[in-house]
């Protein structure tokens, strides 16, 4: 993780221990605390539409957390997640459906899935950067929804793969609370694990690549062996989050893994701000709730009525605008908004910092 | 002088896309705990031959089609370069030699290094060459000027712990005087690690200033080589690699030997 600068004014560390804790100061650790009852509370306030919007945007989280390993991190462009996404989800809606596999089976077998998807996906990348790469990890991506078609309709499930609930001890989890709380644990320990990854010689080496790969290679980092470990560990993760989403949808069908949901994702690491997990985040919020924004937006203009129609368009266009109004004014991302607002008040009431090193 | 050569290259062949011979033959040996200095001009091989060495022609689509380069009595020509470093050449390339999106710490962190060597050890070891780098810990290294990025490539190379660091170009885009100290530096290593050096440089005065020995090389072929003394005496380097002619038209250090070549080779 990039600990650029110390997120309060007087604050410097001393030792190694101080510079690897997760939370640095007192007033990290409150508001992290704040934030986590915060979660805790919502579903005991929250309306049951609401408790869907979270549970859809902990899902597009951990979508999101893996793409940002892979293309803000490793420096990868994949155009194909919404394809690892079908894999997860496919797996598990074939698992079950053949062979009534429990979750804790079809859970691990997506992450498979995913991980030999992976090196599938990566194996390119050895041989080919920017643009050609998310072409070919494009291919890749109709690859797997044929085959997923394929699947659907030889064995007679055209319109999709129902799937039941998954029980623990003959407890089904069907209710929204607890799905919330399922899939909150499950961000959660992504972006876990995303930390940890980062802050260790994988992520560097990851970073070292997306700066440079001569001097990555130079310096010794096999760059082959990362790049197809990033594409493991990040397909992995979407494959994971494609079954959850099959499991809480209770529902898998090809339809729901078009090319835009793709756009989407990556919409979501440029928006929330490259290379930064916690721009995963504030982008899986935002693009996850852009069109029911939009939507409640049209609602409050007059006779509303009559856009209804049009509902689905505006949405597209205004999701357009949005990616190019970020990519020309805020190229950082929601993240860069969120630093500047943080330098603002590390610094108040004064406006500039020292120059480095001045007053030694 | 007893010491064994550490790296030889013998009779080195290098073609860029099949087609364009870069380096025609080349042979050097450098001995442990020398610094040895490439001179030329552009396009006289001499980043050729130094990327043989670390194993980065493949990148740009060329080859070692003959001779070979050893290293510890290892053939290494066309090995991977990370492998290569793995052997112990560390190289500090041209342009672009940190990754300008970490800071500086983290630029120290991500080369590969020996497993017994922890994040302390190798800031102890970066900070004790270039103790400005201390000061500038957690800064992001696309913020660095040229003569700090210079420092922190030196410090990351030094990282892997390498028995021969491989410096390119070193006073590319920098202040004479940031150029000396640096030079200075590279002898403090040197003697301090005992690692064997190879610089390859344009401004010879710099690098002959330190260097134990010399290569001058010109179309791909060595033409001229020598302890550093004795080629900072040489009147030919004098007058065409230190400008300290007394006639105002400086000529080709071939024309200067009359030299002519008499076929052109392509292919």
């Amino acid at each position: 993780m990039s600990r650029g600068m110390p997120r309060a004014s007087g604050y410097f560390r001393t030792d190694y221990a101080q510079d690897l804790a997760l939370t640095q100061t007192r007033l990290e650790r409150a508001s992290l605390l704040a934030f986590a009852v915060m979660l805790a509370a919502f579903p005991f306030l929250a309306t049951a539409f609401y408790l869907d919007l979270a549970c859809q945007v902990f899902l597009a989280a951990i979508g999101a957390l893996s793409l940002m390993l892979l293309t803000g991190y490793a420096g990868q462009i994949s155009l194909g997640h919404a394809g690892l996404l079908a894999a997860g989800a496919f797996t598990a809606g074939i698992l079950f459906r053949e062979f009534n596999a429990p979750f804790w089976v079809t859970l691990p077998a997506a992450a498979a899935v995913g991980a030999l998807l992976g090196i599938v996906f990566g194996l390119p990348s050895l041989r080919l950067r920017g643009l050609y790469l998310a072409v070919s990890t494009l291919a890749l991506h109709f690859v797997v929804v044929y085959l997923g078609g394929e699947y659907e309709s030889k064995r007679g499930y055209s319109t999709g793969i129902m799937i039941d609930a998954p029980t623990i001890g003959g407890y089904a989890i069907t209710n929204g609370r607890v799905w919330y709380f399922v899939l909150l644990v499950a961000a959660a320990a992504t972006l876990l694990i995303c930390i940890n990854l980062l802050r260790s010689r994988t992520g560097r080496a990851w970073r070292a690549i997306r700066a440079h790969e001569t001097v990555a290679e130079a310096l010794g980092i096999n760059i082959a062996a990362y790049k197809l470990l990033a594409f493991v560990i990040s397909s992995a993760m979407a494959a994971v989050a494609g079954a959850l989403f099959a499991y809480y949808r209770h529902f898998v069908s090809v339809e729901a893994f078009s090319l835009f949901l793709s756009i989407q994702y990556v919409a979501m690491i440029i928006v929330g701000g490259m290379g930064s997990l916690l721009g995963a985040l504030l982008g899986a919020v935002f693009v996850t709730l852009f069109p029911y924004l939009i939507e409640a937006a049209l609602q409050q203009l007059p006779n509303a009525q009559s856009y209804a129609g049009v509902l689905f368009a505006v949405n597209y266009a205004a999701f357009g605008v949005v990616m190019i109004l970020f990519l020309l004014f805020e190229p950082l991302g929601l993240v860069g908004i969120w630093h500047r607002v943080q330098h603002y008040f590390l610094l108040w009431p004064f406006k500039h910092r020292p120059v480095a090193g001045a007053g030694k | 002088m007893s010491e064994p050569a550490l790296l030889t290259v013998e009779k080195l062949e290098v073609v860029y896309h099949r087609a364009i011979t870069a380096v025609q033959g080349i042979s050097l040996s450098v001995r442990k705990g020398q610094i040895v200095a490439i001179l030329g001009t552009n396009g006289a091989g001499k980043s050729t031959t130094l990327r043989a060495i670390s194993g980065f022609l493949g990148i740009d689509d060329a080859r070692v089609t003959d001779g070979s380069v050893t290293f510890n009595g290892k053939r290494i020509e066309n090995r991977q370069p990370n492998e290569i470093t793995r052997l112990g050449i560390a190289l500090v390339p041209e342009r672009d030699k940190v990754f300008p999106n970490l800071t500086v710490i983290e630029n120290l962190t991500a080369p590969f290094a020996p497993a017994h060597y922890n994040r302390r050890d190798n800031e102890v070891l970066a900070y004790q060459f270039f103790p400005r780098l201390a000061e500038l810990r957690s800064r992001t290294a696309g913020l660095l000027s040229g003569g700090e990025r210079q420092m922190l490539a030196l410090a990351s190379a030094l990282v892997c712990r390498p028995e021969l660091l491989l410096v390119d170009e070193l006073s590319l885009g920098l202040a004479p005087v940031v150029v000396q100290d640096l030079m200075a530096r590279l002898v403090q290593i040197r003697h301090e690690l005992g690692t064997t050096i190879v610089v390859v440089e344009q401004s010879a005065a710099a690098a002959l200033n330190v260097a134990d020995y010399g290569y001058v090389l010109e179309n791909g072929r060595v033409v001229l080589d020598g302890e550093g003394a004795r080629l900072r005496a040489h009147g030919d380097i004098q007058e065409f690699y230190l400008g300290q002619t007394s006639s105002s038209d400086r000529r080709s250090y071939r024309s200067v030997k009359q030299y002519r070549r008499s076929r052109r080779w392509y292919g």
